[in-house]
């Protein structure tokens, strides 16, 4: 009976979708968060009559054939790359991205990180660094005695010192795209990682077209949108729940066969 | 075996099936593009000679599956606030390169490859008006128009092929949400696309449940129409066979 393990594909398929669902509403208040879907796809079907084969020999066709399906499959789970709201701040160093593009962070291992959470921080020695203490790079380093710093719309880092009334550029922001964004692997700690499906990493200046621009004392809330992240979890779970009386109905019938004999 | 045994036995058959494709659409209610099937049943007619105090012509009726139909119409367009997620609201299909040749989908769930071509989920690149279509990083925000149109910042990049075929029902399903048929593919006359929308799959989960239900419950009818022909030879046997 075919029925069971169709059913059984469908309850995969919801329980992964629950799953994806339930890490979209973790990570509600993440800073730089994208959204998460997952994507089905129906499974291969097999044939058991051809449509449009001939039922006799003057011609005449079968309208519609015999397909049978096999269930469904999690093709993909996807992320939403559209630009979350942006939260204003009081820190100097939180930027936040209005556009596209990533910074790119140096990880530990040496190989390069990207991000859209810019909640920055310095390290003992001034540089710009993530929460988790990763260099943002190009290195940025504020001196210690500056006043103030600004951070421009086009990523230029700006201080002033003390005792002195013309502006110091210490450094410029770079923003990092790709060809196919949705194709980063996420690494965690709001990190991704480049990949083969999202093609090599072009860096520019923020600003410049094709790229967003920097906005200081602003960090990009999380794209997840509750309600619709609600209404979905009913949704599969209400679909679960469909699959299992699927396989319910199933078990009752083949039941009765079995005691057919008796 | 006797008729009571074999007529049943070809509605249990019947119901099986009917329940693979009930379990398929429900399986399928999440699968953008899905369209719900129903089995369609006939009778086949076998004559059989009338017993002596039977007047006129007898026949025994068998059910046998006559095809799976597909209900065509247009499931729920959901937001998904995806750039490259598109609903075609009305008759049509997307058409996609696959190594087999062209298919054809309804399921609009599409992403950029790493040459910015845009690709379905299986990475089969999506056709418009001149072959696949390629998004540069410097376009910026892409739009698509209800007809298709695909502009970026730069102008216009293309348009995507939205085509219909005069016998829909009569396209194959090859799984991965992919049709294929030997039909020429028209141009859509019907269709109006829509951007940052998925369209949901047109399963009724009310009319699929019921549906099981019915089943269910005329298989159950059968099996105890065949278990109460059983019981009647038992007992003839078990009568007939005393020896007064």
């Amino acid at each position: 009976m075919r029925a069971l393990s169709i059913a059984a594909t469908g309850m995969l398929a919801q329980q992964t979708n629950v799953e994806v669902i339930a890490n979209n509403l973790a990570n509600m208040n993440t800073t730089g968060y994208k959204a998460q879907r997952a994507a089905f796809q129906d499974l291969l079907y097999q044939n058991i009559q051809q449509a449009g084969a001939q039922s006799s020999d003057t011609g005449t066709l079968l309208p519609s054939g015999i397909q049978l399906g096999a269930g469904v499959r999690t093709a993909a789970v996807y992320r939403i790359t559209k630009t979350g709201d942006l939260e204003s701040t009081s820190n100097p160093y939180d930027v936040a991205i209005n556009g596209a593009g990533y910074f790119r962070i140096q990880l530990p291992d040496g190989t390069d990180g990207y991000t859209r959470d810019g909640n920055f921080s310095l390290s003992p020695e001034g540089q710009l660094v993530t929460q988790q203490g990763y260099v943002v790079q190009p290195g940025i380093a504020i001196p210690s005695t500056a006043t103030a710093v600004t951070i421009n719309t086009q990523g230029q880092v700006v201080v002033t010192l003390p005792s002195q009334t013309a502006t110091q550029t210490v450094g410029q922001l770079e923003l990092t795209r790709f060809p196919n964004e949705a194709g980063l692997k996420a690494l965690g700690d709001n990190l991704y990682a480049e990949t083969e499906s999202s093609g090599g990493p072009q860096a520019g200046v923020p600003g410049s077209t094709g790229y967003g621009t920097i906005q200081q004392y602003f960090l990009e809330t999380s794209n997840v949108d509750a309600v619709n992240e609600i209404t979905s979890l009913i949704t599969a779970q209400r679909a679960y729940e469909m699959n299992s009386k699927v396989i319910t109905a199933a078990n009752e019938m083949l039941q009765q066969t079995a005691q057919l004999g008796s | 075996m006797d008729n009571v045994s074999l007529l049943s036995l070809s509605y249990q058959i019947a119901a099986y099936r009917s329940m693979d494709v009930i379990a398929n659409n429900i399986a399928n209610v999440s699968t953008p593009g899905y369209k719900r099937e129903s089995v369609k049943f006939e009778e086949v007619l076998q004559q059989v000679k009338p017993t002596e105090d039977q007047k006129g012509q007898q026949s025994l009726s068998f059910v046998k599956d006559a095809g799976v139909l597909r209900d065509l119409s247009g499931g729920r367009l959901e937001t998904t606030g995806s750039t490259f997620d598109l609903a075609i609201n009305g008759d049509g299909y997307f058409v996609v390169q696959t190594p087999g040749g062209e298919r054809y989908t309804r399921n609009g769930h599409f992403t950029l490859n790493a040459d910015g071509i845009i690709v379905t989920g299986s990475g089969d690149p999506l056709l418009g008006d001149g072959g696949p279509i390629t998004i540069a990083p410097d376009d910026g925000d892409i739009s698509f128009g209800v007809d298709g149109t695909i502009s970026g910042k730069q102008g216009q990049l293309g348009k995507v092929r939205l085509v219909d075929f005069a016998n829909p029902r009569d396209l194959a399903k090859e799984g991965d949400s992919l049709y294929s048929t030997t039909q020429t593919a028209n141009p859509a006359e019907h269709a109006v696309l829509a951007q940052g929308m998925l369209e949901s799959s047109n399963v009724q989960p009310v009319i699929e449940i019921a549906r099981m239900i019915e089943v269910m419950r005329a298989y159950e009818a059968t099996s105890s129409l065949e278990k109460a022909s059983a019981d009647m030879k038992r007992q003839a046997i078990q009568k007939l066979g005393t020896v007064q």
